[in-house]
């Protein structure tokens, strides 16, 4: 071909990445880095029917200074197989329609593409027809008239065992037509040495062994990106020139990409930032009714001038859009994390929280330096999140809003897992070895954790399996849907970004994640979901009705007493975020009682502050255990909130500037490193300029060292202080509500789960100790939803609704509930009847009780409803003989309690516990009940329901368990040692019986476990259900 | 009639640990999907862990470590079943396999050989116990009673149907076979115990259960019998004639031959089944039987082709002595997959069908001279190209064109001076997982005697080009 050493110039036009899933072994970064080694001109990347890699492969070009051609190759499904390459902004366009429609027509992870399709979308793309041995020159005629000057043959050579047959009929075949042809490399790796994990990844792909794959595989490892001295010895010379001439006429660059926000926002006559400005004077009055001061004023008008001057106006106002709808709904919904420090957010009534009462800092939300689209995140009812979601499709048309992608990848467990299956691992074996990786871990684990799983680390299956593996980490996996990232354009979406299905109807995904949309400078909004908030909307229903008082989240009394008692005695079972187990224990310490300190406990039991050892001297230094210092007067002010330890991440931010004089944009870099660096390192830099600067400024070196430290331990953990308060603000209406209508509160919660850290069961048991009324399930009176029901002198007991009945379905509750409407139930057989339930249904409520009134106990229940049968139209008329009555046994205490666990998941009767107590008592037992009068350090014994088991990473191996009986709760600690020892009691036990010590420090209760004791068979069939480790 | 149920409690469990010397050690049998594996059985030591069947295995795993895993595998059970029916077969010539993990028998007839009952029952469980398998026995009237029974009983002997039906009262509800939601929802109503069903009118039953319902409560009473499928031993064709006279000549062994032969092809025909190899032996006056074995690479059953087969065997062999009888044993009788022929068959008339011709190289050139040529899905051409017992159908589709249709067993060094290359390399590299990786450049060779052979360059180690086979 040529002579040997001779380098020819090449644009390698056909190239996968690992965005190809399952069939590229390559990521862009090293195709490009290669490419570039090589000496390569221009780098195609032409996935198949995707564009989902194109941003990161355009930041690894950038990166290379090698030019990226856009393409994506294509199956048509009654036609030839293609590589389409974008020549221009148009052609981009199209490539993106294409796909779209290729995708959007086949199930998740598919497409079907047909030759009517490439008709309607080939302007401005290059076609290279990869010919295979069943085409013929019909084929080539047709696309020869679609794209005429447009179309080349690609001829793919890789050393297979008739090159030279093939390249002559190839050439034979281009004549024929009248078009060229051009060496393109099927590349499906950056080097050689990735054959291994082509191979894998392809049987990965076909649910088979390596060994079985077969002809699946490729015969040899050619189709990398080769020497150019390789290929000139394959290719003629004119075969390789031509790739330069189409790189050459490939000119589009993603930078070409213009996105705008949409333009109906805006009504006629403003543009984007007058509208915005107007609709914030509209709220101005609203937040502050007797008008803001000059110091709102100014900073209103200082984010107004910083956003316009960024170009982000419509973004807020699309945001708005979508809380105003929420708010016409009547669905409740609050911003959280940084879009808390902004005014324009508050007026516009995104946040609840005034940022200029609680010192928010603005350039945590936007910074001029970082040059970075903002983000907002909106909380909505987690129940009727889907409404909002679906509002935002309708207004927008799905066209033209779409969910953002998560791109999954391969962790360590997953590849580990995946390789060793292919590489035929007996199935437990890959579980075993998929365990020792850990869960979230991006590392292959190291040899003494292989031997102690019993794998011999130097065995070379296990080393290939470990090896490829590794190479595998790190891969994309699939695409799945972001669960409320959402992108809104003027233009169709499928301009900018290929749109595919989601896995769930009704919602359609852009193939790009929330890093490529950055890249690409596209704005997405965050439609979260909150279970608290529906449980406040519930409440506030429920408020409303049974005591006609109207109330919000803005308008509950603030700073209430009483409420702040509650708090600090850790009665805060139910309510937001301090309701878990380290919430309820730093409670009675933290002893809250301005809302200035919910933020702080919302933001102190997190793992950053924890790791970064700053609970301590802050609880010291709050019970005046030790004096409040400040090594300067400047850094007082940044501190002084927090006794002098910093606890937020905007106090970081403001150490930086005020201590070693960062901007505000840097200070947000530092914020952002200080996220990242556990997984890409990069705080030395800052190490460097922090601990320089704040000597500069005369802190001295120990302070500075022991700052960063700080810094570093808060990790990615620590809360930005926007967003605590947000949450505590959450936090504090939950509990004034708890505190002063706990009937409401329990009524609303069950209605609103699963939410939460509790069950309905020990939501309800704590109601009926706070010596609330709880009233059976009853076909007479329940709703689906629990209710409340007054009596004379108000007082409301909560009625169980139909669906705490497990396996009753909300469509048979409300057909229910609309023929109970018209007349109330005659007997079993008028109710079923009626009703439309089925046999069922019918024995679901049979069994639960709920038919009391009519038949008797659940068994004469069930009995009757068996008897029913569908009446047909022609004996409508025939009255059924009467049945004698049949004696059935009467349920007992014990069988009504199983019975009542089993249906409803809860019992009305007496505790389990209390059936049990004077068997309990012989064991030597006692109730959590008796505690308060036992000594700290008492050696004693306690029993209960396990309803949690907790082992946190931050407590090093510690377990952390709650029994529950008929008086509360009790709180144990398990040390590792006696985990180890008595796993399975720990593990196993419904009934624990716990020996130990008890700890009482300021009110909080802790008994550390000596010996378990697994007492479960005195239960026989209860089903209390424990949440197990996370 | 008396029945006797054998209950096989842990029939998938026994069935691996029997086989097992470390049968003490925790051991767990698994099934179920990859996602969720579930423990299906566990031995005494791996309950004293904690493990318990039902469990998923990461749940276990959570709880103990050391323990073995053994896949559970329904073939072994089925086949298990199979061998226990035929055990159980020579003490009943009623036995069911109706229940999985179950055996019934009936006894009645059998006390008189092997009774009395005690005695019986004695012996089953003695041998039962040799071939490591734990049982539970339970005698009753009707065999649905005596395996309901075992879910409760073991030992149990009843011989009259009142006693019968007093055990059964007795029995919880949700133990006696009942469908699963009928079975709850008499608990449901509070009534725990068979008995408790069984004093309530019959109309009230059947107004809120289905028929299946009452028909099985009667079944169980033994008021209705129960339809059972019985066990069949497998089929096995043996013949013997006697010839009368003393035979030394093979030609007068060909006509007894043939009829035994066509005997043989009509009870294949019957059963829908061919011959994969049988047994001729020549009893002789004095002396050991001479054997004869006619094996076939594939089931036939044509008479004429068992025939000219077996007279392929039998004209080479030395007759030792005179023959006194024939006798012919075929226990290897797989189903028989017929060929399909065209309407009209386009053989010449001479032609012998391709089976026919194999079957008669084999006879006469030996077995190990006539081989099947399989081609596996491998790029590797030694892996690809396979010599088996049994050849593929039709032609090979994974070998290229461009390759020798015979390789040599091992390949050979070529000297460099004497071939040319022809062509283009062909790369190959493949076969890494399993530590047979190759990388090599295939070439086509001519030599100066103008043969053309197939020879590769060993990219990992370069040498001399190794020839792997020749064209034809």
């Amino acid at each position: 071909m040529n002579a040997p050493g001779y380098a020819p110039g090449y644009a390698e036009l056909h190239c996968l990445s690992n965005f190809s899933f399952q069939r590229g072994a390559s990521s862009a970064e090293e195709l490009f880095r290669r490419a570039r080694e090589q000496g390569y001109q221009a780098l195609a990347i032409t996935d198949e029917c995707t564009l989902a890699g194109i941003v990161r492969a355009w930041q690894a070009a950038k990166a290379q200074q090698l030019r990226l051609i856009v393409g994506s190759e294509v199956r048509l499904q009654d036609g030839p197989k293609l590589v389409l390459l974008v020549q221009n902004l148009t052609g981009y366009q199209n490539l993106c329609a294409l796909i779209t429609r290729g995708r959007r027509r086949a199930g998740k992870g598919d497409y079907q593409l047909f030759a009517d399709d490439l008709q309607q979308y080939h302007e401005g793309l290059l076609a290279l027809w990869i010919a295979e041995d069943c085409d013929d020159q019909a084929t080539g005629r047709w696309l020869r008239g679609l794209f005429a000057e447009r179309l080349w043959l690609g001829v793919h050579l890789h050393r297979g065992s008739d090159d030279d047959r093939r390249l002559s009929r190839m050439r034979e075949l281009a004549a024929q037509l009248g078009i060229r042809a051009v060496a393109c490399g099927d590349v499906h790796m950056h080097v050689r040495g990735r054959r291994a994990l082509q191979d894998c990844i392809t049987a990965i792909r076909q649910h088979c062994n390596v060994a079985e794959a077969g002809r699946h595989l490729f015969a040899n490892g050619e189709r990398h990106l080769r020497a150019l001295e390789q290929l000139a010895e394959l290719y003629p010379a004119d075969l390789l020139a031509e790739s330069l001439v189409i790189a050459e006429r490939c000119q589009f660059d993603l930078s070409e990409l213009r996105y705008q926000y949409p333009r109906e926002l805006v009504p006629e006559g403003h543009t984007p930032a007058s509208w915005l400005r107007a609709l914030c004077e509209r709220g101005l009055p609203l937040r502050w009714p007797s008008g803001p001061s000059s110091k709102v004023r100014a900073v209103l008008d200082k984010e107004l001038a910083l956003i316009e001057e960024l170009g982000y106006e419509s973004y807020f106002l699309a945001v708005h859009d979508i809380v105003a709808f929420a708010r016409s709904q009547h669905i409740l919904c609050q911003g959280r994390g940084s879009a808390a420090n902004s005014v324009v957010c508050f007026v516009l009534g995104i946040t609840e929280l005034d940022p200029m009462a609680h010192r928010l800092l603005f350039e945590r939300f936007l910074s001029r330096e970082r040059n970075e689209p903002p983000d907002i995140d909106v909380d909505f009812e987690h129940d009727r999140r889907e409404e909002v979601i679906q509002y935002v499709f309708r207004r927008y048309g799905r066209h033209r809003a779409a969910l953002t992608a998560v791109v999954n990848t391969y962790h360590a467990a997953g590849a580990v897992r995946d390789v060793a299956r292919v590489l035929g691992l007996p199935a437990d074996q890959v579980d075993a070895l998929a365990k020792c990786c850990g869960r979230w871990s991006d590392r292959i684990p190291d040899d003494q954790r292989l031997a102690e799983a019993g794998f011999e680390p130097g065995s070379p299956s296990l080393r290939r399996i470990l090896v490829l593996a590794g190479e595998l980490i790190g891969f994309p996996r699939h695409l799945s849907q972001h669960p409320g990232g959402f992108v809104i354009s003027e233009q169709p979406l499928d301009h900018l970004v290929p749109v595919e299905n989601a896995a769930m109807a009704e919602r359609t995904v852009i193939q790009w994640d929330k890093d490529d949309l950055d890249m690409v400078g596209l704005l997405k909004v965050d439609v979260l979901a909150l279970g608290m908030l529906s449980a406040l909307r519930r409440c506030f229903d429920l408020l409303q009705r049974h005591r006609g008082r109207q109330l919000t989240l803005a308008t509950i009394p603030s700073e209430d007493p009483a409420t702040y008692a509650m708090i600090s005695r850790a009665e805060t079972m139910g309510v937001f975020q301090i309701e878990s187990r380290a919430q309820m224990a730093m409670l009675p310490r933290l002893r809250p009682t301005t809302f200035y300190d919910l933020v702080i406990e919302v933001a102190i039991v997190r793992p950053g502050p924890i790791q970064g050892d700053m609970v301590h001297p802050y609880l010291r230094r709050r019970l005046k255990q030790e004096p409040v210092t400040y090594p300067s007067e400047k850094l007082k002010e940044v501190f002084e909130r927090t006794l002098g330890v910093p606890l937020f991440q905007e106090q970081v931010m403001e150490l930086a500037m005020v201590a070693a004089d960062y901007s505000p944009g840097e200070a947000d870099q530092l914020r952002r490193s200080m996220a990242a660096w556990k997984r890409h390192g990069g705080l030395e830099p800052h190490r460097q300029r922090l601990v320089e600067g704040m000597l500069r400024n005369g802190y001295d070196l120990a302070f500075a060292e022991r700052i960063f430290e700080q810094i570093k331990g808060f990790g990615s953990y620590g809360f930005p202080e926007s967003h605590a308060a947000s949450f505590a603000l959450l936090c504090y209406a939950s509990s004034w509500l708890k505190c002063h209508e706990p009937a409401i509160f329990t009524c609303a919660l069950v209605n609103s789960w699963p939410m939460g850290f509790y069950s309905p069961d020990q939501l309800l048991q704590e109601a009926r100790r706070q010596r609330i009324e709880v009233r059976p399930v009853d076909v007479f009176h329940s709703e689906w939803d629990c209710t409340l029901e007054p009596d004379r002198h108000g007082v409301l007991a909560i009625r169980l609704g139909l669906r705490q009945i497990r396996g009753f379905s909300e469509v048979d509750a409300r057909r229910l509930e609309q023929a109970r409407a018209q007349r109330p139930w005659r007997d079993v057989e008028d109710l079923c009847l009626r009703a439309g339930l089925d046999s069922r249904a019918r024995a679901r409520l049979a069994d639960a009780g709920a038919l009391r009134a009519l038949a008797g106990d659940r068994h004469q229940a069930r009995w009757q409803v068996a008897a029913v049968q569908a009446q047909l139209p022609l004996f409508a008329e025939v009255q059924a003989v009467p049945e004698a009555p049949v004696a059935l046994p009467v349920p007992t205490v014990g069988e009504d309690l199983v019975a009542d666990y089993d249906t409803l998941g809860t019992t009305l009767g007496p505790h389990p516990l209390r059936l049990l107590r004077s068997r309990l008592r012989a064991l030597g037992c006692r109730s959590s009940g008796e505690l308060a009068g036992v000594e700290h350090g008492d050696a004693i014994a306690v029993a209960g329901l396990v309803v949690g088991r907790q082992r946190p990473q931050t407590a090093s191996g510690v377990t952390f368990v709650t029994l529950e009986d008929e008086f509360g709760m009790v709180n144990v600690v398990v040390w590792r040692d006696l985990a180890e020892r008595q796993r399975r009691a720990l593990v196993g036990s419904q009934l624990l019986k716990v020996s130990g010590r008890l700890e009482q420090e300021n009110g909080v209760r802790h008994l550390i476990a000596r010996r378990l004791e697994d007492i479960s068979p005195l239960l026989q069939g209860l089903d209390v259900k424990s949440r197990d480790f996370h | 009639m008396l029945w006797a149920c054998i209950l096989l409690p842990q029939l998938a469990l026994d069935s691996i640990l029997r086989e097992r010397d470390d049968a003490d050690a925790p051991l767990v049998l698994i099934g179920g999907p990859v996602q969720r594996r579930l423990l299906q059985a566990v031995n005494p030591a791996a309950a004293a862990l904690g493990l318990r069947a039902g469990q998923t295995l990461t749940a276990a795993r959570a709880l103990a470590d050391g323990f073995h895993c053994v896949e559970a595998d329904p073939a072994r059970i089925e086949q298990l079943q199979q061998l226990l029916a035929a055990w159980a077969y020579r003490f009943s010539a009623q036995v069911s396999l109706q229940y999985p993990r179950a055996l019934l028998l009936e006894v009645g007839s059998s006390l008189q050989l092997f009774g009395p009952w005690p005695l019986f029952e004695a012996r089953l469980r003695e041998e039962l116990a040799a071939l490591g398998l734990r049982q539970r026995i339970v005698l009753a009237t009707n065999p649905v009673a005596a395996r309901m029974l075992a879910n409760g009983h073991d030992g149990l002997a009843l011989t009259c149907a009142d006693q019968t039906r007093a055990a059964l009262a007795r029995m919880p509800i949700a133990r006696v076979g009942l469908p699963a939601e009928a079975a709850e929802a008499f608990s449901r109503m509070g009534l725990h115990q068979l008995g408790q069903v069984l004093t309530l009118p019959r109309d009230a039953l059947a107004r809120r259960f289905s028929a299946q319902v009452q028909l099985h409560l009667d079944q169980l009473l033994g008021l209705r019998s129960m339809g059972l499928n019985f066990y069949q031993p497998p089929d096995r064709f043996e013949t013997r004639l006697e010839l009368n006279f003393d035979v030394e000549s093979h030609q007068a062994l060909l006509f007894p031959l043939r009829r035994m032969l066509n005997d043989l092809a009509a009870f294949l025909a019957g059963r829908d089944c061919g011959v994969q190899r049988f047994c001729l032996y020549l009893e002789h006056v004095e002396g050991p039987d001479t054997q004869l074995q006619v094996g076939l690479l594939a089931a036939e059953r044509d008479a004429a082709m068992l025939f000219e087969l077996a007279r392929g065997r039998l004209e080479p062999l030395r007759i030792p002595a005179p023959v006194r009888n024939l006798r012919l044993v075929a226990d290897d009788l797989p189903p028989f997959v017929p060929q399909h022929q065209a309407l009209f068959d386009p053989r010449a008339k001479q032609a012998q069908p391709w089976e026919q011709l194999r079957e008669r190289l084999r006879a006469r050139l030996g077995d190990e001279a006539v081989k099947g040529l399989r081609a596996e899905a491998d790029h590797r051409p030694e892996c690809a190209w396979q010599p088996a017992e049994q050849g593929a159908q039709g032609s090979l589709p994974a070998l290229p064109g461009s390759r020798p249709g015979w390789l040599l067993p091992t390949p050979q060094a070529l000297e460099a001076t004497d071939h040319i290359l022809l062509g283009h390399a062909e790369r190959i590299e493949s076969g890494w997982w399993d530590g047979g990786d190759v990388r090599r450049d295939y070439y086509c060779i001519e030599t100066r005697d103008g043969l053309r052979g197939w020879a590769y360059q060993d990219l990992a180690q370069p040498g001399p080009l190794w020839l792997q086979g020749w064209f034809a």
